[in-house]
């Protein structure tokens, strides 16, 4: 079996293997990780060394296993995350430009009225009223998440619902849901499942920011914000700090760099470019 | 950042490296440029620079509260009595020459001492002594409670008698406080002093000072620096040795940097992990704090069924891992055996500190009735005390008491949040400090049944007679070996059966340059600034 073209691009490598990588740890943490991720039972603040190769923590927790079990909080939680945004952004921007009017006007003014916050600000105000938990995080970011689909899927909608084949349908009796379903929704999934894709990177980046901020996980689970936030007290014992950061840049790198091959495969505009470079 | 941006890619990923790049640069620049004073430490010899990270409102002594602000009142204000070094079990003269207490402990005299003069020349007189107080006490500023209901007389010339309506043996202990600093309240009264609400004297009192101290108050920016000078006409026996002093506001990885390198001669709140690996050549001082850390658990069923249960209170006694707390919190800490902290009259001694005893709190937690125990541990998250976090602690905690079979929920909030919480005796378990407001076990009543901390671990007055006898006993208690007796009583019986388990007092570290002199810790204002001396 052959990769597609646009698949064999050195960076859309080595995202997709950094990628498959952490869902593995996610997944096998219990069997990878060399110690319990809570146990305090080590060495406090011991730099990285045989037995606990990421160092440990204030409290004596090994830092490797700490990370691994991170990955099974932030990982599913933000790939929920995104798909929630994805659900609820692209139905509400799929019905305000299909109907169009009173419907069109009401959420893309409510939708402007969340993009005039700044992110982070609205989504730390909406996870402080909540209460800190890594739930309440998260329906926080889907807070300040969702409105960038609902105005991408009803721009590509709006393109959509005047072309023949969608008109016939509406005249053939075809119900709007139906319509929808059938004739639109297949025409503008590529560009949203781009968007989704590289919007994972800054969903796990503003989640775990939140954590950082204290908002979020509730100690003593490995989130990796959380435990950044913990490396900060110790700046001389960088590696409390560094490891579960660097977990988080691989991530987002990862998924970055898959999204971007997504959205170069998905656009016939860049096709010709694809093949010159192509592995 | 924005999870909307089009083309978030690489750059997103970056973006928390270069904010740590930034934020690092700002810290240091923070460090650096607000060093105007300081030549390496060295040449001038005479300029002081300490570091300290501010908590810091105003520098008028009849407002001030804050630990910077008690720095440079200790500094600028002459008290009427002081301490001698870090001894605070037995105040001795300053301004006054003696004191004494009446058989009852309703009357101090004062007899004042002659010849002290302000930073201008003129006189101290009896009734600059009684404005101050007077002040102090009207002005409903925060450490007017120290006084309340203290009436103050002058006598004649030098004697000053202060009247309280009950026995008040800790008088003696408050007066030391550096907001009751006596100024000058000739020069005060001209700049808009007056001894009730309606003072307007406090802007003035923040660009100079008024007192009789061994250092004047030069400039003060409460969120950057202040800088003292030398009284060179300083009447009392210790001169300054200094011309100048600057305190300055850095965060404590910052004050380590800076001390390291010679840009400071003092760093006040290093934490006990940022102490190891300095340079050989600086001084370490590292002494247990006032603090006690404590942890409440709610005596009120309406707030929960489990930790209101006494036998529950006794297993998290027992459960808790005392020397794994101090390893936390670093050497110098130490366990707080009762209240009541160790440098303080009528402390309980080390070795009756409680033990860890997995065994015996399981047999506690069983014969407490409760099953399987799920409580709530609140406390403030961003908080930390001495440069120890209660983050930490919270989770050292958690972890002992599961293997007692008690599963801890750890709510941390923001201070404010948590604080609500914690005054309105809502929290099922809580994780507190308590800091003495004058080095006088008196202070440390509020534990008992229906008074403030009391009620805050939902304990009502009425709840515990035996101890309520006991505390009322060391109230009345007068002279220091009664007094000692009866509040050793009050912590043993405390520790049996009350909801408060002392946990520990973490330690003050301190850095100096080797050139720095006379450092001690002081448990009411950190650091006398005219004790440093130069080799």
């Amino acid at each position: 079996m052959k990769l597609p073209q646009a698949w064999r691009q050195p960076l859309a490598i080595v995202g997709g293997v950094v990628a498959v990588a952490w869902l593995v740890i996610a997944v096998a943490a219990p069997l990878l990780a060399p110690h319990d991720p809570l146990a305090q039972d080590l060495p406090r603040l011991a730099p990285p060394g045989p037995g606990h190769w990421f160092g440990t923590d204030q409290l004596g927790r090994d830092i490797l296993s700490r990370v691994m079990y991170g990955a099974r909080l932030s990982i599913p939680l933000t790939l929920l995350l995104v798909a929630l945004s994805v659900l609820v952004g692209g139905l509400l921007g799929a019905c305000a430009g299909y109907f169009g009017k009173w419907a069109d006007e009401t959420i893309m003014r409510f939708a402007d009225l969340v993009f005039a916050f700044p992110t982070v600000i609205l989504a730390m105000v909406v996870a402080a009223a909540l209460g800190a938990s890594l739930a309440n995080a998260v329906l926080a970011v889907l807070v300040v998440a969702w409105p960038a689909y609902a105005r991408v899927t009803r721009g590509l909608v709006l393109g959509v619902r005047e072309r023949e084949f969608v008109i016939s349908g509406r005249l053939l009796g075809f119900s709007a849901w139906r319509s929808l379903r059938v004739d639109v929704l297949p025409n503008i999934t590529g560009p949203i499942l781009v968007l989704a894709t590289l919007d994972i990177g800054t969903a796990l980046l503003l989640l775990s920011g939140l954590s950082f901020l204290g908002l979020g996980a509730k100690p003593p689970s490995p989130e990796w914000g959380a435990m950044v936030a913990s490396g900060v007290e110790v700046f001389d014992s960088w590696w409390v700090a560094t490891f579960p950061g660097l977990a988080i840049l691989t991530v987002v790198l990862a998924f970055n760099f898959l999204g971007d091959t997504l959205r170069d495969a998905l656009d016939p505009r860049t096709a010709r470019a694809i093949k010159e470079r192509a592995l | 950042m924005a999870i909307r941006s089009r083309r978030p890619r690489a750059k997103a990923a970056l973006l928390p490296v270069l904010l740590t790049g930034a934020l690092a640069l700002a810290a240091c620049s923070n460090g650096g440029s607000s060093a105007p004073a300081s030549q390496g430490g060295g040449t001038a010899a005479k300029t002081l620079v300490i570091d300290t990270s501010f908590n810091l409102k105003t520098a008028d002594p009849g407002r001030t509260y804050e630990p910077t602000g008690l720095i440079v009142g200790k500094a600028a204000y002459d008290t009427l009595l002081t301490f001698d070094g870090s001894d605070v079990t037995k105040p001795v003269p300053s301004l006054a020459d003696s004191y004494e207490l009446s058989a009852d402990g309703k009357t101090l005299t004062l007899k004042l001492h002659q010849g002290a003069t302000f930073a201008d020349g003129s006189p101290v007189t009896a009734d600059d002594v009684v404005f101050s107080l007077d002040r102090v006490r009207d002005m409903k500023g925060t450490p007017s409670f120290l006084l309340d209901g203290v009436k103050v007389e002058k006598t004649d010339e030098t004697t000053i008698t202060l009247t309280s309506k009950t026995a008040n043996p800790a008088l003696p202990y408050i007066l030391p406080n550096p907001a009751l600093g006596i100024i000058n309240s000739k020069l005060a009264k001209e700049h808009g002093a007056t001894a009730d609400p309606g003072d307007k004297a406090e802007q003035y009192l923040n660009s100079a000072s008024v007192g009789s101290g061994p250092y004047t108050i030069e400039s003060v920016n409460i969120s950057s620096q202040v800088v003292l000078k030398a009284n060179t006409k300083y009447w009392g026996p210790k001169k300054p040795v200094y011309d100048k002093v600057v305190l300055r506001n850095v965060e404590s990885a910052t004050q380590k940097l800076n001390v390291a390198r010679g840009d400071s001669q003092v760093a006040l709140d290093l934490s006990g992990d940022q102490v190891k690996g300095l340079p050989g050549n600086l001084q370490v001082n590292k002494t247990p704090s006032a603090n006690v850390v404590f942890l409440l658990a709610n005596r009120n069923s309406a707030v929960s069924e489990t930790t209101s249960n006494p036998k529950f209170a006794e297993a998290v006694r027992k459960g808790i891992d005392y020397t794994g707390l101090l390893e936390l919190a670093g050497e110098g800490s130490v366990q707080a055996p009762g209240v009541i902290p160790s440098m303080i009259l009528g402390a309980l001694p080390a070795d009756q500190g409680a033990k860890r005893d997995v065994e015996g709190a399981k047999a506690a937690l069983k014969e407490s009735g409760v099953t399987d125990p799920k409580v709530k541990l609140e406390y403030p998250s961003e908080l930390t005390l001495n440069g120890l976090s209660l983050q930490g602690i919270a989770e050292r905690i958690q972890a002992n008491l599961k293997e007692v079979g008690i599963t801890v929920e750890l709510a941390p909030s923001p201070v404010t949040t948590a604080l609500d919480n914690y005054r309105n005796g809502k929290e099922e378990l809580g994780l507190w400090w308590w800091g003495p407001d004058y080095p006088d076990p008196s202070d440390y009543l509020v534990f008992l049944p229906g008074k403030t901390v009391g009620l805050r671990a939902g304990w009502k007055a009425g709840a515990d007679k035996e101890i309520e006898a006991a505390g009322d006993k060391a109230a009345a208690a007068i002279g220091d070996d009664a007094r000692k007796q009866a509040y050793v009583d009050v912590q043993t019986k405390l520790n049996a059966s009350s909801p408060f388990i002392p946990l520990i007092q973490p330690s003050q570290n301190i850095v100096t340059a080797a050139s720095v002199t006379g450092l001690e810790f002081h448990p009411v204002w950190t650091v006398d600034v005219a004790d440093l001396g130069t080799k």
